[in-house]
């Protein structure tokens, strides 16, 4: 080989390289998620067969689809979720696309972390989405996102303790509930309960808050005024709310060391609870699962409401690839798959995650909304009642939740606890509103 | 002449600081960086609402409020100071008893470094790696400690999943991860005591007891001092493993975070879950203040006893 075909082939194996990275240069997004393994994952049978597919699968199919497109997505736990969203964006390094709490919603908007979605998105989501979703997506007017979950509340019971108890229908209303439970409840020598009549959950703000905001809406109470400038929970109707929950305890049909958690071991006959907690019911009972669970809507105080949050997906304002982001959204949350009829979206949430999907070609064509557990959630929707999107919701529930635990462990009365949590909320508001 | 000299003199002096202070420029740049900046702006916004969000500059003046409200109106403060404080006395009086005796078991032990070696490894473990690592053994259900305990008809226990265990697992695992640590300096004190004053005791008749009560013990007032002050200023400020060993159990509500917060987790949590960065800010403060006040007391008390020398 002479020197010129050497420097020849030299300069065509440079050129062939250069070309090459340039043709698989690609367009990186990262997707940062607060979901469990096997959300993101798949899920797999015990001959390791795939039963529900995970983001990973949705997110592989579309890089084939898009060859120029890499998507990363990343795993961060729910607790440090926001501080992910908030680090990044302070650090200039934000995330391309966020799954969004409609809590957080106010003080990211207000701070100018997420980007106004296209006009065809904002069009999308007002046209085919269920009602409570577009509101719960909405802040200060603007749509902000697509609505990817919504989760209610429902009374879940364990209809075998029921059958043993000699109850076949579960209970209408909180004063039926109330009689219920003891009758439910067992206990060992000592008088400590080994089986929950009800269970509640102290020590997360949405376990403890969401039940009581349906029994107080349900008591015709309001959580805040119109203008969010005052907290109203310390109203008749809300220390009546309270009181019916304290009910239970003087009953001993729980205490304050009950866990909802304890449900697929059968120690918890009833429980407040979100849709999301099918997957995990199912695991825990595995084939007893149709036999034990039970759904049907929180017995009523006056009113019949129930508690709802929505999530929204959506493109941080200091994404590089905010077109492509949202082109990803498209695909993912809008697009409708033909075989199916379907979103990729829609069949996550109800296949895997156990959510309710919020697009209404979801909830109409989702096979697994009408199963045993779903269905009471997906009906229970027309008397869903959002949770307000304010500043520092977070904080608010937890003031709340402490007061709330304050009671149940007789620390408090209902009264003195809603004053000293309407005391607390109300300077936080005053800050902000 | 003699004052041209006495000018030479004192240019060539002003000459070498000022060589002197360029070597020392990158390390005063340095700590400029990241430490004297970063404690004033700490102060500024302990005085500030900031969300992270907006600019710094633009942050509402709270004056004292932050700090008012942390020590009146958040129970929750008061209840992870006592926490953390519970957390401190344990692991670092627990732990310094513990590297005592094992340092002393060394001390007279063959192969001793082989052994020092097995209980210094804990200490350069990361901290997340050991969070992790015991987290799976206090597992109640397949964890190793409750396996071991069914071994000997033991009922297993709840661990990290107990509101009322869950801080004293961690404190076990905190001892565990410090105690190589303590030893080693126990050691230095111990190799640091002229073996003339046991010779002279075993002479008198004093028996092993009697020379550690009055040999021993007292000689080793400065180590003492030194690891109850550095060991307390760390318990102090643990987060790492408290946030490792607690999160599962916080998330999820089986441990409420009463039970098991520390300062530094309730500061992360008011930061970065409540976007409150001025208020934790204050907190940094009010926990730099009573470890500032602990370390005093600690000093003024062991000196009482005749230790000069800190």
């Amino acid at each position: 080989m002479n020197k010129k075909t050497k420097w020849s082939l030299i300069g065509a194996l440079l050129f062939g390289l250069v070309f090459s990275g340039i043709a698989i240069a690609q367009t990186k997004l990262v997707f940062p998620v607060h979901w469990s393994d096997f959300n993101v994952d798949g899920m797999y049978d015990e001959e390791g067969n795939l039963i529900a597919k995970g983001l990973s699968q949705y997110v592989e199919e579309y890089m084939r689809l898009n060859p120029d497109i890499e998507i990363e997505i990343q795993s961060v736990s729910f607790e440090n979720y926001l501080q992910k969203i908030l680090v990044a964006h302070m650090s200039g390094m934000s995330p391309d696309i966020f799954q969004i709490y409609a809590l957080w919603g106010v003080s990211l908007v207000d701070s100018g972390v997420l980007d106004v979605p296209p006009a065809d998105v904002i069009r999308d989501v007002r046209a085919n989405y269920t009602p409570s979703a577009v509101i719960g997506t909405t802040i200060d007017g603007q749509i902000w996102g697509f609505p990817t979950e919504v989760d209610n509340y429902c009374l879940v019971y364990n209809k075998e303790l029921f059958g043993e108890a000699g109850f076949t229908e579960p209970p209408a209303t909180w004063a039926e509930l109330v009689e219920m439970a003891p009758k439910l409840t067992k206990y060992d020598a000592e008088g400590n309960i080994t089986q929950y009549g009800f269970a509640f959950l102290s020590g997360w703000e949405s376990a403890v808050v969401h039940p009581f905001l349906s029994l107080l809406w349900s008591n015709g109470g309001e959580f805040l005024s119109e203008d969010y400038k005052e907290c109203l929970v310390n109203s008749e109707e809300g220390i009546g709310a309270l009181e019916a929950e304290l009910e239970l305890f003087r009953k001993r049909g729980t205490d304050a060391s009950g866990s909802v958690w304890e449900f697929p071991n059968g120690t918890v006959a009833m429980m407040i609870m979100a849709p999301w907690y099918e997957s995990s019911l199912k695991v825990g009972l595995q084939e007893k699962y149709e036999d034990v669970v039970g759904v049907a809507p929180i017995p009523i105080l006056k009113e019949k409401v129930n508690a709802q949050y929505t999530w929204f997906a959506c493109v941080g304002s200091g994404s590089k690839h905010k077109e492509e982001a949202w082109d990803f959204l498209r695909w993912f949350c809008s697009d409708v798959q033909p075989a199916t009829n379907t979103t990729r979206q829609g069949d996550l949430m109800a296949g895997n995650v156990g959510a309710l999907p919020p697009r209404k070609i979801d909830m109409e064509n989702q096979e697994t909304l009408g199963d045993l557990y779903t269905q009471t959630f997906i009906e229970e929707l027309e008397y869903a009642r959002g949770e307000p999107n304010i500043f520092q919701g977070a904080e608010i529930k937890r003031i709340l939740m402490n007061e709330i635990v304050k009671t149940w462990n007789a620390q408090k009365t209902a009264k003195q606890a809603l004053d000293d949590a309407v005391k607390q909320i109300n300077e936080i508001l005053a800050e902000f509103y | 002449m003699v004052k041209k000299q006495v000018r030479r003199r004192k240019r060539r002096k002003s000459k070498q600081a000022l060589i002197g202070y360029l070597f020392l420029s990158p390390v005063f740049l340095f700590y400029s960086i990241f430490l004297v900046f970063p404690i004033g702006f700490s102060l500024y916004l302990s005085f500030h609402r900031w969300n992270m969000l907006t600019p710094p500059l633009k942050a509402r003046y709270m004056g004292m409020k932050h700090f008012t409200y942390l020590l009146i109106q958040d129970e929750t403060f008061l209840i992870v100071l006592k926490n953390t404080l519970f957390y401190a006395l344990g692991t670092v009086f627990i732990g310094m008893i513990l590297a005592l005796i094992v340092a002393l078991a060394f001390s007279r032990t063959k192969y001793s470094s082989i052994w020092r070696f097995v209980y210094f490894a804990p200490v350069v473990t990361p901290p997340v790696a050991i969070g992790m690592i015991w987290g799976y053994l206090y597992r109640p259900t397949d964890g190793l400690i409750n396996t071991v305990l069914r071994w000997f008809y033991l009922p297993g226990q709840q661990w990290l999943s107990s509101p009322a265990q869950a801080l004293p697992s961690i404190m076990i695992t905190g001892m565990w991860a410090g105690v190589g640590f303590t030893m080693l300096i126990f050691i230095a004190g111990l190799k640091g005591i002229p073996e003339m004053y046991y010779d002279a005791a075993r002479i008198d008749g004093a028996n092993f007891w009697q020379a550690f009560w009055h040999i021993t013990l007292p000689l080793l007032k400065p180590t003492i001092l030194f690891v109850l002050v550095t060991g307390m200023i760390g318990a102090w400020q643990v987060f790492d493993l408290v946030f490792m060993m607690s999160s599962g159990g916080i998330d999820t509500g089986v441990v409420p975070f009463e039970s098991v917060g520390v300062v530094a987790l309730h500061m992360y949590q008011t930061a970065f879950r409540y976007m409150r960065m001025g208020r934790a800010s204050a907190m940094a403060f009010i926990l730099f203040l009573v470890v500032l006040a602990f370390t005093l007391i600690e000093l003024r008390v062991l000196r009482r006893g005749g230790v000069e020398s800190y």
